[in-house]
């Protein structure tokens, strides 16, 4: 913040004590730099202050002009007698005056940032030209982008992918969020606009009519119990089977190693697809189930309902969800198996020796030496791994969609299901029921919870491990 | 003494045992996917595990079969390759060079572009896909390949954190040397990081590379007309088990998912080393 207001302190001191070229620059950028001959980067900044002014007045304000309202001509067609055809008006575009206006408005900032360091520049300019120094050429300034200034070629095409791709699009999606945008107001045929906090009011709200508060706090439990149990049965499993592998009775490590890794190596989407098939109410493993007597003996105990002649594998709730993790394990633990194996290698060897010679056991090895280290070492991955399995898409969407339909129809209503996790719930309302502002406020709800898990973790856990004595 | 080498056996054996039972529950998706592929029956057959017959009928098929519309398998296979050459071109020089700026540069915004790229990593995916569909339906890129290159790497750069932390462990005196003898920091990159970073850059090909051959959702946003020629083989694939083709067709979605495999497993083998490598040592100096 004082660097902010620095800045601008700068700027008034600058511009107040600069010749009148450095006054002038406010008006015409280039106008510096013609003063001292630098005429190539005085043509270039009064070409970009032409393209801006153009941008300006043809795309920027007319869209930001109709950001407050996000339009209000709806689409209309009429007869016209002239053509004898069906015309189209000229109509308002409500998610294109959003994302264009916000990008004018990307656009004009920078143009503003630039104007404002450009005044301080011709004004160093001109301390230097007084003060006698020699004024670095065009030439020279290209030079110092492959030296001094070399990340700016670096980052400058990445980060304009990044802003485009990324930053734009996230900011229009929490912009929807504040508006009613809907399949009753869906461009272009009809118009939306702002509605404040409405959106977050139903998330949380339940009434006959509307369920998401239900649906959001079913949904948020079993995302929160489905992240962590799966980031935990993978580590755990992972890490043992990596040890396993890895001990010094064990023969042929390559070949064991080789046979789990294969199973990640095919695609996720066919293994996934396949294993669905494999677990389908009237698939190859039910029949296996029925014919090794194992659908009688789960009836028989209670696990599956007397009506059913089937294990439900994927289309119970309590099954499917319990499946699921399973299969995630299957295709975690071979990840976590590789990653474990390179860290239980780089142990030093030293840690074992003392705990030995201590008198430890090999189990209290594991847990005094073993995990504390793998702990430490691991401790970023296993924070942000919790983070992508609360956004873990692929595994639920691929086992369950097409699947399973739930039977909760104060779920159904809110377009939700027993195992959709947050994001496939939000997949789900913008693909097959356009319902974006209800996506969109879920997708702020899926950063909340992500950013405050995050923040804890770090904070709590790995501050903690800061002061680990294998940091040496 | 005896005894005790009799009970070595044992361990040793129910060890090895314990592996192969494993092993074998692990493999077992993959058994039934090679042997469906042989399997003369096109649809499932749920009451064997292996086929009754075996053929290469479903390859055939799938390869040289132009008259059926919806599995165009060699079109997939070559749409794919391409999307896949281009994002990995385009990934892996913005994840090198975002890495190499981030790892090895100081600048004002550092920190700065570090935390935005945190920030960003916390937001779903998807959620941002509507507008981008929307960014690339003004520009006319769907249903157009270009447009689904852009979207696998136009943001690729936020994923420079396992290369960031290969470069750090390269030691800083190298550069040092390297600026004493007059050379400026982009012949530092080219002359010095890069040839020393041959594991880190085959990663990031190789990561880059097999991107678009696991994705699907993307794809399927972005390459919505229905016209399965212009498909990627995620897609295709995905629609052979659609509830009306699957009784028809999940032999030679098998066939399929078998020929995708071959390339990527040879890849991802290669990959793995690096990928090992590069988690350790990008967590350890964070």
């Amino acid at each position: 913040m004082s660097r902010f207001l620095g800045f601008f302190q700068g700027l008034a001191a600058d511009f107040m004590q600069g010749d009148i070229f450095v006054k002038l620059s406010a008006l015409f950028p280039g106008a510096g730099y013609f003063r001292r001959r630098q005429y190539i980067k005085g043509v270039i900044l009064t070409l970009f202050q032409a393209v801006i002014i153009f941008f300006a007045i043809t795309v920027a304000i007319p869209y930001i002009a109709k950001y407050s309202t996000l339009g209000t001509v709806a689409h209309e067609s009429f007869f016209n007698p002239d053509t004898m055809k069906n015309e189209i008006n000229d109509y308002d575009h409500s998610f294109r005056i959003l994302l264009y206006g916000l990008i004018s408005m990307i656009v004009l900032a920078a143009a503003l940032v630039i104007w404002l360091r450009n005044i301080r520049s011709v004004r160093a300019l001109e301390v230097r030209a007084r003060e006698g120094q020699r004024i670095t050429s065009f030439v020279e300034d290209v030079k110092s982008m492959r030296d001094k200034r070399f990340h700016i070629v670096l980052l400058s095409l990445p980060c304009l992918g990044i802003v485009l791709f990324t930053i734009v699009p996230l900011v229009v999606m929490i912009l929807v969020a504040f508006t009613n945008y809907d399949q009753q107001n869906m461009p272009p045929t009809q118009l939306f606009t702002w509605v404040g906090l409405q959106n977050f009011r139903t998330l949380f709200s339940n009434s006959i009519t509307i369920s998401f508060g239900y649906a959001f706090f079913k949904v948020l439990s079993w995302t929160l119990i489905w992240a962590f149990t799966a980031t935990a049965t993978c580590y755990i499993g992972g890490i043992m089977l990596s040890m396993f592998i890895n001990s010094a009775k064990t023969k042929f490590k390559q070949v064991w190693r080789t046979m789990f890794i294969v199973s990640i190596a095919v695609p996720q989407f066919v293994t996934l697809l396949l294993v669905r098939n494999f677990f389908a109410t009237t698939g190859i493993a039910n029949t296996f189930a029925a014919q090794w007597g194992l659908t009688d003996f789960l009836r028989n105990i209670g696990l599956i309902p007397e009506t059913l002649t089937n294990i439900p594998f994927l289309t119970d709730p309590n099954w499917a969800k319990v499946m699921i993790i399973l299969i995630n394990v299957w295709i975690g633990v071979p990840y976590l198996m590789l990653i474990a194996t390179g860290i239980l290698m780089n142990i030093p060897k030293e840690l074992y020796e003392s705990a030995r010679i201590d008198g430890a056991s090999p189990f209290k090895a594991f847990v005094h030496v073993t995990m504390p280290y793998m702990l430490f070492v691991t401790g970023p991955y296993l924070v942000t791994s919790v983070v992508s399995n609360i956004n873990n898409f692929n595994v639920i969407y691929l086992l369950t969609n097409d699947v399973f339909t739930t039977t909760d129809q104060a779920l159904a209503n809110a377009n939700a299901q027993e195992v959709d996790l947050l994001v496939t719930w939000l997949f789900r309302l913008t693909q097959n029921f356009y319902n974006y502002k209800m996506a969109s406020v879920i997708g702020i709800m899926v950063f909340i919870v992500c950013a405050v898990f995050t923040l804890v973790a770090f904070n709590v856990v790995l501050r903690r491990n800061k002061e680990d004595k294998f940091q040496l | 003494m005896k005894k005790v080498k009799v009970l070595k056996g044992v361990f040793f054996a129910g060890r090895h045992l314990f592996l192969l039972a494993l092993a074998l529950f692990w493999l077992i998706p993959i058994i039934w996917l090679v042997c469906t592929s042989f399997s003369i029956q096109p649809g499932i057959n749920i009451s064997r595990f292996f086929p009754e017959a075996w053929t290469f009928e479903n390859y055939r098929l799938l390869l040289f079969n132009s008259e059926d519309t919806v599995a165009r398998f060699p079109v997939w296979f070559k749409n794919t390759l391409i999307i896949a050459i281009f994002t990995c071109l385009i990934s892996s020089s913005f994840v090198l060079m975002v890495s190499y700026a981030i790892s090895r540069m100081r600048f004002k915004g550092r920190k700065a572009l570090m935390n935005i790229g945190v920030i960003l990593g916390l937001f779903p995916g998807f959620l941002a896909m509507i507008a981008v569909y929307f960014i690339l339906r003004s520009f006319g890129l769907t249903n157009n390949h270009w447009g689904l290159v852009l979207v696998y790497s136009a943001s690729s750069g936020l994923g420079y954190l396992i290369a960031k932390g290969f470069f750090d462990t390269i030691s800083e005196t190298l550069s040092e040397s390297a600026r004493l003898e007059g050379a400026t920091e982009a012949q530092i990159f080219r002359k010095i990081i890069i040839p020393l970073s041959k594991p880190i850059i085959v990663y990031t090909v190789i990561a880059s590379f097999l991107a678009p051959w696991m994705d699907f959702i993307f794809a399927r946003i972005v390459l919505n007309s229905g016209i399965a020629t212009d498909w990627t083989v995620a897609i295709g694939l995905y629609n052979m088990i659609d509830r009306v083709l699957i009784n028809s067709h999940f032999a030679r979605f098998c066939a399929g998912g078998v020929l995708v495999s071959i390339p990527i497993s040879v890849l991802f083998v290669i990959m793995q080393k690096f990928y090992v490598e590069g988690i350790t040592s990008g967590s350890v100096k964070g």
